[in-house]
């Protein structure tokens, strides 16, 4: 176990330090920077060199690459470039809104295909078993952004939800009812492959020899669903998990954006607009780096659930 | 034996037909996905104006009514529309002035394009007849939108780019990700492990988040073409991963197979084998794969495009004609045409999914089909041995 943690962490590092980079180069090379954005076409020569020799970026490439990186492993990402403030500051509170937010999403898509997913599994071609592969179908193909503008419509035009619709921005209400609608926007996807991961499995194990021993036994069918049947199914749902986690990250830059939820996409795609490169690189990694422990979480806990796996 | 020989009969007309029952999917996927292509290619021809030619007067306008009765009563055989005033800038409220009817036709004339990107005409699926000396109002078939221009021919026009964009990354992103596979399950040792460390990385990291972030890197005002390749380039470096899984381990398990084996000690170079015998015999879980991961392309132009970083103004896709969706839609009424580029990314992701398992059970079908017979020849051998 410590072992995996401790390669998954070095690669993790690596794959950070090259995104970085690519981002660092691009961003020189390519001329996206924010002295060279349309506001600043008209600004004379001068005052453009004034501008890059302020941000230190007239430096050689390297050179500012190397004290990005190591400012950055003491744990500072430099400054924004429009805010002023240090990046990390800017970062911490929408973090733990979109931590907030896809836990939910999740908790929804596990609870509900694994209640779904055990009712179409105990009798194949029955009326909940087709309905569940219709939910799949339509699930899988409604995009997100899609489900996001409509639930905002629906609620707009819906004076009893306006109310805790994502219309003000105090610090109280985050926690409350305003991640709801987002969490079941982002959750609609998801729950269509968990839902068709955990119905193929369960069914499986209701076909396995321990099942049939434990109803012989005379242990009541919950407990055989619960206990027998449940259990094998959730290692390869806990594989999905991790596995989504990068999807249910992209997904809520989308769902933020269109959903007023000031989380990390939210604040990405500021920052692209604005081409604050401090602020681009800090979200991008730290929404990499949370979607990488996140899948090294479920790893530890697929281990923990499966023996032999240990 | 005649009798045998029937019930074999009615066995295979039976397996038939449960296949045919199977095959909805495969249909219906088809269908759409065909009346999305053909969309595609003859949006000159369907859509009545330019996508981008403006009518300053007329801004979100609602759809024009087709009318067959008109003011008085009286039915017309042949549908026509009323010209419209706009009444009340403020609420965008339309009024009809009934003074004149103005018919529409079938292929009626508009503007010149190049039908099939080959011959120029100006024929036009339908619109307003064109009669000298009057200028007949424009037809709004989803009303107009905030410049004046006609929203159902941006649809037709947006299918065009979304349908190109989307799909031709998918492909790229999977002939990079089965090369890469193939290799990988092929050559195994440390190659094999390098790659998919690297697949893993790609496919565990967010996808959206690194598209922006590198979007972000390049000027923000892109002419189309470059948008488009840039678009492309992003999604064959970042889509290749979920590919090169599958068809590593697709390679793997054929290389096992007796006639890969055979084709080895017969001394066929790597590269006939791959060819020959791995590629052909993996292509229809690759493909069914690649309609998997299809959609996922396509939302992602469609994130770039909703979010103004993927084609720029005045060129339409479906993701910026969402950006132009009303937001109070269920109170001013219109749904549908408010909705239409919201239903069109849905249907096709709908008939791509279709297609997709379709295929996908294709695949298992044939499998059973071939394993079964296999079963049958041996019992056939058996008893002819014994």
């Amino acid at each position: 176990m410590l072992k995996l943690i401790l390669s998954r962490s070095l690669q993790g590092v690596a794959v950070l330090l090259i995104i970085s980079f690519l981002i660092f180069t691009l961003i020189t090379r390519a001329g996206g920077d924010t002295v060279s954005m349309r506001e600043n076409q008209y600004a004379s020569q001068e005052t453009r060199e004034a501008i890059r020799r302020l941000y230190g970026l007239d430096r050689p490439l390297m050179e500012r690459y190397w004290n990005w990186v190591t400012e950055a492993a003491r744990g500072d990402l430099g400054d924004s470039l429009i805010f002023h403030t240090p990046v990390w500051s800017l970062i911490r509170l929408p973090l733990l809104r979109t931590i907030v937010l896809t836990a939910c999403a999740l908790l929804i898509a596990v609870s509900l295909s694994l209640s779904l997913g055990i009712a179409a599994a105990r009798r194949a071609g029955s009326l909940t078993d087709r309905l569940c592969s219709v939910i799949i179908l339509f699930a899988a193909s409604t995009p997100r952004l899609v489900l996001a503008l409509l639930a905002l419509a629906f609620i707009s035009s819906t004076p009893l939800l306006n109310v805790v619709g994502p219309t003000t921005n105090s610090a109280t209400e985050v926690w409350t009812f305003r991640v709801i609608p987002p969490a079941i926007i982002l959750s609609v996807p998801i729950i269509a492959l968990f839902l068709s991961q955990t119905r193929v499995a369960i069914r499986e194990a209701l076909d396995e020899e321990f099942v049939c021993v434990a109803r012989a036994r005379g242990a009541p069918e919950w407990m055989v669903l619960l206990r027998h049947a449940l259990r094998p199914a959730l290692g390869p749902l806990i594989a999905i998990l991790g596995f989504s986690l990068g999807g249910v990250m992209s997904g809520s830059v989308m769902v933020e954006t269109v959903m007023g939820w000031p989380g990390l996409g939210q604040l990405l795609v500021s920052a692209v607009e604005t081409r604050d490169l401090p602020l681009l690189l800090g979200v991008t990694l730290v929404a990499a780096a949370a979607v990488m422990v996140g899948n090294l979480a479920a790893d530890v806990l697929q281990r923990m659930n499966n023996p032999r796996l240990r | 034996m005649k009798n045998d020989n029937w019930k074999m009969e009615n066995k295979r007309w039976r397996r038939q037909l449960r296949a045919l029952r199977g095959r909805g999917a495969l249909m219906v996927g088809s269908i759409i996905i065909v009346f999305f292509c053909l969309i595609a290619v003859f949006a000159d021809l369907i859509a009545p104006y330019d996508y981008s030619s403006l009518s300053r007067r007329e801004p979100f306008a609602p759809p024009t009514t087709i009318r067959f009765r008109d003011a008085q009563g009286r039915w017309q055989a042949r549908p026509f529309i009323y010209a419209r005033r706009l009444v009340d800038p403020a609420t965008q409220r339309y009024e009809e002035i009934t003074d004149r009817a103005y018919p529409l036709e079938l292929l009626t004339h508009g503007y010149s394009y190049k039908l099939l990107w080959l011959f120029p005409t100006d024929l036009h699926l339908f619109g307003p007849r064109v009669e000298a000396g009057v200028e007949s109002p424009r037809l709004y078939a989803l009303g107009s939108d905030r410049f004046g221009r006609d929203r159902f021919s941006r649809l037709l026009m947006a299918a065009r780019y979304s349908l190109l964009i989307g799909p031709t990354g998918a492909l790229l992103a999977s002939a990079l990700g089965v090369l890469i596979g193939v290799i990988a399950g092929y050559v195994r040792g440390w190659t094999d492990a390098a790659l998919m460390r690297a697949a893993d990385v790609i496919l565990a990291l967010p996808n959206l988040v690194l598209i922006l972030a590198v979007r972000a890197t390049f000027p923000p005002g892109l002419t189309p073409g470059s948008a488009i390749t840039l678009m492309l380039t992003i999604f064959v470096l970042l889509g290749w991963g979920e590919m090169a899984r599958l068809a590593r381990s697709l390679t793997q398990e054929l290389r096992q197979r007796e006639y890969v084996v055979a084709a080895v000690s017969l001394g066929c170079s790597p590269a006939r084998i791959i060819v020959r015998h791995i590629l052909r015999n993996a292509a229809l879980p690759l493909i069914a794969h690649a309609l998997l991961i299809l959609p996922a392309f396509l939302l992602a132009e469609t994130a770039l495009s909703f979010l103004g970083v993927g084609l720029q103004e005045p060129e339409a896709s479906w993701g910026s004609l969402l950006t132009a969706m009303d937001r109070n839609l269920f109170k001013r009424g219109h749904v549908l045409a408010e909705l239409s580029p919201a239903l069109a990314i849905t249907l096709f992701v709908l008939g791509v999914r279709l297609l997709g398992a379709g295929l996908g059970k294709e695949g298992m079908e044939r499998e059973k089909i071939r394993e079964y017979e296999n079963h049958e020849e041996a019992k056939e051998a058996n008893r002819k041995r014994a």
